[in-house]
């Protein structure tokens, strides 16, 4: 017997993510009733995406690589880790040793909180649960424990439950999305330096009345709104700094647009990749979805969903066009900064959207809090860069080991993470347990406040009027 | 084929909410016998991608005054009135068939 499981030892280490997260997925699915066509399709749709996704990783890993070394040797800065973007990182996080395990532990956090009253949100966005999966990641990484890689990773499905419920009457009100929550870890991030910078802004005469016209903005920025043309410029700007030579005008042309052109695809390519992913993970996220209404009761609930419902807002769209020329003068000017953003500057409104409730829609407010953000984020990014690099390796993609390092926006630059890694790393399983009993000192005051609510005829707190 | 519905699907990323949409769309449409083609897109690309698709779906609010019919719903997602949006894509896409052919 043992005999034996040495050697499935064996088999599934040499596996990787693109055999063996296919074969998990079909069991999970199997187990949340799927019928078994559906289920091996799923399973071996996300083994299909890996592939894709390694493939796209690899031709923006080089191009980016190149652009950064070149623009070391140019300029003397050195920005020596790479953003290759959250689609990378949840391929990461759900190709890890702990992304294997992250969908029923989720789910048993939401049930077991759901029944002993603890949360009011039902996660039915099984797709987010990577980024509980990906601190989880780093912290098997940093410490190479994969118990507590799993314990970190059912500590963050509650952060994110409670968040989401901290956040719910004010994301219903200003968004309009009556019985919906946000457990979305990216994007709950800001809701703490929203609300205490929004204070201080609060407190300063002239700046609390200043905000900005969403129409304008959005009319000269718009484009930078569209990933392909987004990945263009920043190309086309990266090119420049990096292979400046005006003494071989017709060789830096044709690297220039080059990097141009290839960062375009990027941009293009990566987010289709892990649609792909998406699309495998569905049958799981319907079957899941009904597996856990069925137990949830008829209590009052709020249904957690992606943030991605909340981008389309002008507010949210318009300060995250603000955001992108912002965070290129960050990283540039940010001393000991080493990371270059690319990808993920697309993701800036899944950063920033829900700070717009906690200043009611104010674009000038949510600049200033995302300006914030973003600076503790190229910190957050900086540190944790060689974990991120080493989970990617672990997860089986293709990086060179020696060459750059690699992080995102999502999530490398959430304080959230951060904070995890580093009191696991310190702290062992103390440290999971400091991060377990913040979460509960957190929901119940959370719950204290939401009884005096109740008592008060729920009137609506919101702290910019 | 010529009588073929292109309906754009659009979310915060192009990748998630917006792909369990635009499945749910292709499966009930065929199911009806609605010949559909879904493209998926970020919230911010669809002024750029309207021209061309018969109705725009998006589980995030949309521009005003798009050119096309457009329905913003979490339905979807939540699983909650699924099939009375269901119903109404169902009847955007074959009255259109009636008027344009």
């Amino acid at each position: 017997m043992d005999g034996f499981l040495v050697g499935l030892k064996q088999v599934i280490d040499a596996l990787g993510a693109t055999v063996l997260l296919p074969v998990i997925i079909i069991i999970i699915a199997l187990v949340l009733g799927a019928k078994t066509g559906k289920a091996i399709r799923a399973g071996v749709t996300i083994g299909v995406a890996f592939i894709g996704i390694n493939l796209v990783i690899g031709l923006m890993f080089t191009n980016l690589s190149d652009v950064a070394q070149a623009i070391a040797t140019n300029t003397g800065v050195t920005r020596d880790v790479v953003d290759v973007g959250w689609p990378s990182s949840a391929a990461i996080a759900f190709g890890s040793s702990v992304g294997l395990w992250i969908i029923p532990v989720a789910i048993i956090v939401n049930v077991v909180l759901l029944m002993t009253g603890m949360t009011r949100t039902l996660n039915v966005d099984v797709w987010n649960f990577w980024h509980m999966a990906f601190v989880g990641s780093l912290v098997v990484a940093a410490t190479g424990s994969l118990p507590m890689g799993i314990a970190t990773s059912a500590v963050m499905a509650a952060v994110a439950l409670f968040f989401a419920d901290w956040s719910a009457k004010r994301v219903q009100k200003f968004y309009g999305l009556p019985g919906v929550s946000v457990p979305h870890i990216l994007s709950v991030q800001i809701l703490p330096i929203a609300m205490g910078v929004n204070w201080v802004i609060e407190r300063i005469p002239g700046l609390r009345d200043i905000d900005l016209s969403t129409d304008t903005i959005q009319k000269r920025f718009g484009v930078l709104g569209e990933p392909m043309i987004l990945g263009l410029v920043i190309g086309i700007i990266l090119g420049l700094i990096g292979f400046w030579d005006p003494s071989n005008l017709p060789e830096m042309t044709t690297k220039v647009l080059k990097t141009g052109i290839n960062l375009a695809a990027v941009m293009v390519l990566l987010p289709r990749m892990v649609k792909i992913l998406m699309e495998g993970l569905i049958p799981i996220s319907d079957a899941a979805r009904t597996f856990v209404q069925k137990r949830a009761g008829t209590r009052e609930i709020h249904i957690g969903l992606d943030s991605a419902i909340l981008i389309g807002h002008p507010a949210a769209i318009s300060a995250s066009l603000l955001l992108v020329p912002i965070a290129i003068v960050l990283e540039i000017i940010l001393p000991g900064n080493r990371v270059i953003l690319f990808a993920d500057l697309a993701v800036i409104p899944f950063f920033i959207a829900l700070a717009a409730p906690i200043v009611n829609g104010n674009v000038l407010r949510m600049v200033i809090i995302g300006t914030i953000t973003l600076t503790l984020g190229f910190y957050c990014a900086t540190s944790l860069a060689a974990l991120f690099t080493q989970a990617a390796v672990s997860s089986g993609f293709d990086i060179p080991s020696n060459a750059t390092q690699i992080t995102a926006i999502g999530d490398g630059f959430v304080w959230i993470t951060w904070v995890s890694v580093f009191l696991t790393k310190a702290l062992g399983y103390l440290g999971v347990a400091i991060l377990a009993i913040l979460t509960a000192i957190g929901i119940v005051i959370l719950k204290r406040s939401q009884v005096d609510d109740a008592a008060t005829d729920e009137t609506p707190k919101t702290t910019s009027m | 084929m010529s009588d073929r519905k292109i309906v754009l699907v659009a979310c915060g990323t192009a990748v998630a909410t917006s792909t369990v949409v635009a499945n749910s769309i292709e499966e009930e449409m065929s199911a009806r016998g609605i010949n559909v083609e879904t493209r998926q897109c970020k919230v911010t690309e669809v002024p750029s991608l309207v021209d061309g698709v018969d109705l725009v779906v998006s589980t995030t609010p949309l521009p005003s005054n798009l050119p096309k019919p457009a329905i913003v719903t979490l339905a979807f997602l939540t699983g909650i009135g699924r099939d009375q949006e269901i119903e109404k894509i169902a009847g955007i896409l074959t009255g259109k068939a009636a008027g344009a052919n």
